[in-house]
Order: structure tokens, then sequence, then C-alpha cells
């Protein structure tokens, strides 16, 4: 399976992407959660505050679709 | 003018009406860099060391800053300054929205008010006309409302900051509100406001800036404007705000809970940005010349209550006015948010009091005939607000927190000092720093007492490691130098520090406005420079060597954290003051806290060291001499 993921920042320099400047490919088995994909890659799902698929918010424990273009949210402090 | 400034200063004394413009001091703007760099100066400079942070030697001062308004995005903030009453120490505050911008189109760079006026006035501001303007029919009002009847007075061009009823019942840790929801919060800068019986400032203008080289600029801004446009991080910014991060603090264990007594809250999908969003949203809002858009208007429905409108609650007010208090319900959060605001007082320091009193509540400290036969519970909406009336009035006990935790701690006694959750006065921001070692050390010793703005390192000390404090001090001393330079130059760190915009981008565009021709490293010494002064400033009025003021309340080495993910966690005396020394080694300090003279000179502020000499809180020579290099830019290893 297939997914895409993108983000700015010090997550994108870890994200590595290789599809345009902000985004991933990623093989990855179906059936896993946004979490397990996040490790598998190397990166600490900690520094992922949520994702964000089609407008709508996911959780960490989301579990990705064929072509799913999920975007991730590093934490930041408020104002 | 060419380099983003308006042109004049207006020193306006209270106590005689007396008006004066003069010609903006481009030396002191070139040296300070504006915003907070110039008001920590004046008032160094200025208020006697030992004036009444509420009487008329104080000076309050107004400052739009050198790129606010400056043909750049989010060039919106605003700085105020003064002695801060609730610190005893410089203190500062800013906020978005659009005064700062309207401010220098009216042709003004910085307003400076002294003295005290003899009856309440406000400052009415229409391009050339300045006027002091009796106040009388509007003092007493809460802040939402004022902003609301000035418009409805002068016109809905006019840009508003009010007080409310608690900043002038002298509440120390009151605000300024402006555009319905937008809040200068920190340090108290509303009750000095108050003190002078200012009771709001009125602003239109149309004039133009004139920048250094504004072909540049054109070309720099929108190269970012197309960037930032296509960012990934944008959407989620514009549609869930700050909100968003309150489950990720709560996953992590440095969320606030009942008082920061622990660090997750079983309770978190009731008060959430999820929730915020889907209960409570009517529409978002934005700052000037901002597409961000992360202000979030909204409701708050409770049976039996009014309908109220406010902006927010985002991160800080909603796990400190949520989590930290016990709320169970999105609308009750959002509604206590509006009490603060329409009071007048800091949301922060004001969920910080709060949840001090519903510990002492608890514990029996303070009781029902204490709290006029009401009771104080964690999560109780009703409880909150008759407590919040108590302490804007200064009705009862409600006097005794009117100088925030650390002033209701001293009267109360009973060991609640211990969990008067606070740093030299000032109540703490959303985060907990018992497994979060270099977020404590932010707070310890953060300029203006506990605030994260200054240094934010939560995703560092999970990099490093969460229980070790090992090279947390070089990190925190460089966030404290890079961090505040957005308020210095009055733009906002959300959208300039957190679309991949690089400092250098940013330090360019500061060069087409001013053309100074800085570099990052000028900057970063110069926020270097605001920083020693403060410190001295701090040192010099409280008159103790700096150490002594650095250390958080006992919870935060005497209470491991009990539950959720940081269970068992937190960081030993022992630990803190390693954190401590090894801060002061990084920035050239003694083990006393102090500036010494070689670092002083280092930076151009040798009158300093005379001033502390003479109070002998100079630091002592560091053997070896002071650090080449203070503070060191992070680069994560472990992500």
């Amino acid at each position: 399976m297939v997914i895409y993921l993108k983000s700015g920042g010090e997550l994108r320099t870890k994200l590595q992407p290789d599809v345009d400047y902000y985004t991933r490919r990623v093989e990855t088995e179906a059936g896993l959660s946004l979490k397990d994909i996040l490790a598998g890659i190397g990166i600490n799902p900690a520094f992922v505050a949520f994702a964000l698929k089609d407008g709508e918010l996911k959780r960490l424990d989301y579990v990705p679709s064929e072509g799913d273009v999920i975007t991730l949210q590093p934490p930041v402090s408020g104002g | 003018m060419a380099n983003g400034l308006a042109g004049e200063t207006l020193r306006i004394d209270l106590t005689t009406g007396r008006i004066r413009r003069l010609p903006t001091d481009e030396a002191l703007y070139r040296r300070w860099h504006g915003g907070r760099g110039i008001t920590a100066k004046i008032i160094y400079d200025e208020v006697p060391r030992q004036a009444d942070p509420l009487g008329p030697q104080n000076l309050f001062i107004v400052n739009a800053g050198i790129m606010s308004g400056c043909y750049i995005p989010a060039g919106s903030k605003v700085e105020f300054g003064s002695v801060s009453p609730l610190t005893n120490g410089p203190g500062d505050s800013n906020m978005g929205g659009h005064l700062g911008p309207a401010l220098k189109f009216a042709g003004y760079d910085m307003i400076i008010f002294e003295g005290v006026s003899p009856k309440p006035v406000y400052l009415f501001v229409d391009n050339d006309t300045v006027e002091l303007r009796d106040a009388g029919p509007y003092w007493g009002m809460k802040s939402l409302d004022c902003e609301k009847k000035l418009k409805e007075d002068w016109g809905e061009d006019f840009e508003i900051a009010t007080i409310g009823p608690a900043a002038e019942n002298g509440i120390l840790f009151s605000c300024i509100t402006h555009d319905f929801g937008r809040q200068a919060g920190r340090t108290g800068q509303g009750a000095v406001m108050g003190s002078k019986k200012l009771k709001a400032i009125a602003v239109r203008g149309n004039k133009s800036l004139q920048v250094n080289d504004l072909d540049s600029l054109k070309k720099q801004v929108t190269d970012i404007i197309l960037r930032t446009k296509k960012h990934p991080n944008m959407v989620p910014w514009q549609k869930y705000g700050t909100a968003f991060f309150i489950q990720w603090s709560n996953s992590n264990a440095v969320i606030p809970a009942y008082n920061f007594q622990t660090t997750y809250y079983e309770d978190i999908d009731k008060i959430d940005g999820d929730k915020l969003v889907e209960k409570c949203l009517i529409t978002h809002k934005a700052c000037f010349g901002c597409w961000m858009n992360c202000g979030k208007y909204t409701r708050a429905v409770i049976p039996g209550k009014p309908e109220v409108h406010l902006e927010g609650p985002e991160y800080e007010t909603g796990s400190l006015c949520g989590s930290n208090l016990g709320m169970k319900d999105i609308n009750h959060v959002a509604y206590i948010n509006w009490l603060l605001d329409n009071l007048g007082m800091d949301s922060m320091s004001g969920g910080g009091v709060i949840a001090f009193a519903m510990e002492c509540f608890e514990r029996g400290l303070i009781t029902e005939k204490d709290l006029e036969g009401c009771t104080l519970k964690w999560g109780s909406v009703d409880d909150v607000e008759h407590f919040l009336e108590m302490v804007a009035y200064r009705r009862g006990i409600g006097d005794w927190f009117a100088g925030g935790t650390k002033r209701a701690a001293a009267k109360i006694g009973q060991g609640s000092e211990k969990f008067a959750m606070q740093v030299k006065g000032q109540e703490m921001s959303g985060y907990d720093g018992r497994w979060a070692p270099g977020m404590l050390l932010s707070y310890m010793t953060a300029d203006i007492g506990a605030h994260h703005n200054r240094s934010w390192t939560i995703t560092v000390d999970m990099a490093e490691g969460r229980e070790s404090v090992e090279g947390r001090a070089k990190i925190v001393v460089y966030l404290q130098h890079i961090r505040p330079l957005f308020d210095t130059w009055c733009i906002c760190r959300l959208f300039w520090g957190e679309l991949d915009i690089t400092p250098e981008e940013i330090v360019e565009s500061l060069n087409h406005i001013t053309g100074w021709g800085v570099t990052v490293g000028d900057a970063l010494r110069t926020s270097e420079m605001i920083w020693n002064l403060n410190r001295c400033h701090f040192i010099e009025r409280n008159r103790a060597n700096g150490r002594t003021f650095d250390y958080p309340p006992a919870r935060a080495w005497e209470d491991k954290i009990p539950t959720g993910p940081g269970k068992g966690k937190g960081l030993s005396l022992a630990q803190i003051d390693q954190m401590l020394d090894e801060y002061y080694a990084a920035r050239g300090w003694d083990k006393n806290g102090n500036p010494t003279r070689e670092l002083l000179d280092d930076l151009g502020i040798g009158y300093a060291a005379e001033n502390l000499e003479r109070l002998g809180f100079l630091g002592k020579p560091i053997p070896g001499g002071i650090p080449a290099v203070r503070g060191e830019k992070y680069k994560p290893k472990a992500f």
C-alpha cells in the first residue's frame, strides 16, 4: 500500500521528502496505524501533534487507506 | 522616514494632561530594535528603582515596533511595557490584532505615559488629533462591552484597547483587551494602565509608512506569501489554531491538571480542539495582514446563562482554564475564558489563580464561609464565576488573590506556597515541567517570571531524554535570545516562526524595511543585550542575588507526577540546582545568577555594572572569563 506524508519544519527534514518539497511517498503494510507507520520510517510519533487528511483531523491511531495524502502537524507552543 | 518608522513619539503626562509630540529617536531603535527592546531600555533609564509599579513614577509604554504595518504578512503586534506590579521587575506583554499598525498609520511609533490622571481618561488618536478625553461614562465597564461602546461612539474603524474592572481595581494580573479577544495578558500591564486611570486607547490612522527598499521588500514578501499559502501546515493552523495542541500535550504528560497536581487529564476529549470546533466555533479570525487566521471566534452556550461570544480558548487558556480546573465541558472553558476577558484578567494567570484557590478549598485552607457561602470545586463553572467576581472586585478574600498566587499563598500560609505555581510572582504557562526539564528551566529563568514564550523546549526535552537535565541550559539561552526577537520587532511568531521562514529571511525583511544591514548574529546580540539589561533591572529593584528568584515552587521537586504516562517522574532539587549552575555558566553570570562586568561591558551596557556594583550585586569575575558564545542553536539528533 502507498500513502503520502507531508509536513514542514524539522519534521519535514526527518520525513526526507521525495515527491516534492514537503511530501514523501511511503510504501507500507495495510492495516497499520499512522503511529506504527511513523515509527517504521524512523519518526518518533511523539513529534507529531496530529494529522490532517482531506481537511479532517486524524489522531495517530488512524489507519490510512491506499493513496491517502496525510499532513503531519508538529507540536508548537502557543503565543 | 524611509525606515518603517512613522516618525513621532507621544509623551503624555497624565497628571497634568500635557501631550508632547517628539521626533522618534531613530538611534534608539537602531540600538534596541523597538518593541520590547525599547520598553526595556526606557524603563531602565527612567523609572526609579524604588518606584511603586502602580504609582505615578512608573511609565506605561505602548510601542508599535519597527516592522509592524510595513507591507509584510503578520506585522500586527503592539508591545506594552512598564515595571510589572506582579513581579516587581521589568515587564512587557504584546498582542496581535490591529492596534500596532493603526498607531503607525496615525503617525506614531510609541506612546509613553507617565504620572496618574486625576480622573479616568482615554486617549483619542485620529491621525493628527491626539486628546485625552473624559472616560467617566466608560469607567467601570467590562472590557469587551467598553470596546463595543467606544466603537459605537466613534466608529468601527477605530482600533480600541481597553481595560476592565479588574485593572481599575488594581488586580495585579490584569490585562489589556483589543479586537474583542486579543489580550496583552502577562505581567499585569493592565494594572499599570488602570493605576494611571487610563481606561482605553482609541486609534484611527490612514497615513503611509515608508520603507528603505520597497521593491526588494515586495519581491521577498511575494515569495513568502506564495510559499506559505502552499505550506502543508497552514491549513491545520487555519482550522484549529493552537487548541489542536491540547490532546498532544495530554498524551505526552505535560498538560497541567488540577493545579499542576498531575499531567494527565482523563476528560481531555471533552475540552480539546475537536470539541472547540464542533461545539463552539462561529468563525475564524485573523490579525492585521495575516491569513493564518489562527484566532477562533466562538460562542459559549450553557443552560441558564446568556450565550456569550469570545475569541478562544486557544491552547494556554484551554489548558489552564480547562484541565487545570477540572472542567468537563468545552462550553464551560470558553465561558471562563469570556469571564476573564470581560473582567480584564490574564487568562493564564487567571487560570493559575483559580486553580490554586481550588486546591486551597480542596485542602480546607479556605472554606465556604470565606467564599460568601459558595464552594470552589474542581469542574464547577458557577463556582469559578462567583470566585472571579470576588477577585475582580476585591470582595472578601478575593482581595487575597488580587496579587496572584504568590501573594495569596503568603497570606494563606499553611504550606500553600508549595503549590502556588509561579516564578517571580507570575503564574506558569500551560505546560508542566516535571517531565520536561528544559521547560522547567525556561520558567525558572524567564526575565518576566514563568512564561513559555521566551523559551519552549518540550520537543527538545523529548529528543534529549526527559529525565536528563544535561545540555538544557545552552539551548534555553539560545531560545531566550531568538524567540523574544519577534516581540522586539512586533511581528507574529506563529506566522514568521512556524512556516519555514528562516531567521535569515526575517532579518532580510527587517533590512529591506530599515536599511540597517544587520545579520542574524547582530540581532541575537541585541536580544542578549536586552535580556541582560532586564536581569540587571530585576536585581536592582529587588535587591538580592538573581538566583534568589530563579526557583520554582516546591511542587516541582517534591511531588512526583502521580498519574498518567508521566507517573513517578519528576526532578530533584539537586537537578534543579545543576540546571541553574549550567545556565548561569552558559550566560556568563556568576553562581549567584548575577551578570559580570566583563559580560555587560562586552554587550555595551557597562553602566548597568556600575549600578549593580553600587548595590553590591555585581557578578564576581568568572575564572577563565565569560563564554565566547552564549547559547547554542539546537540541532536535533534524536527525533
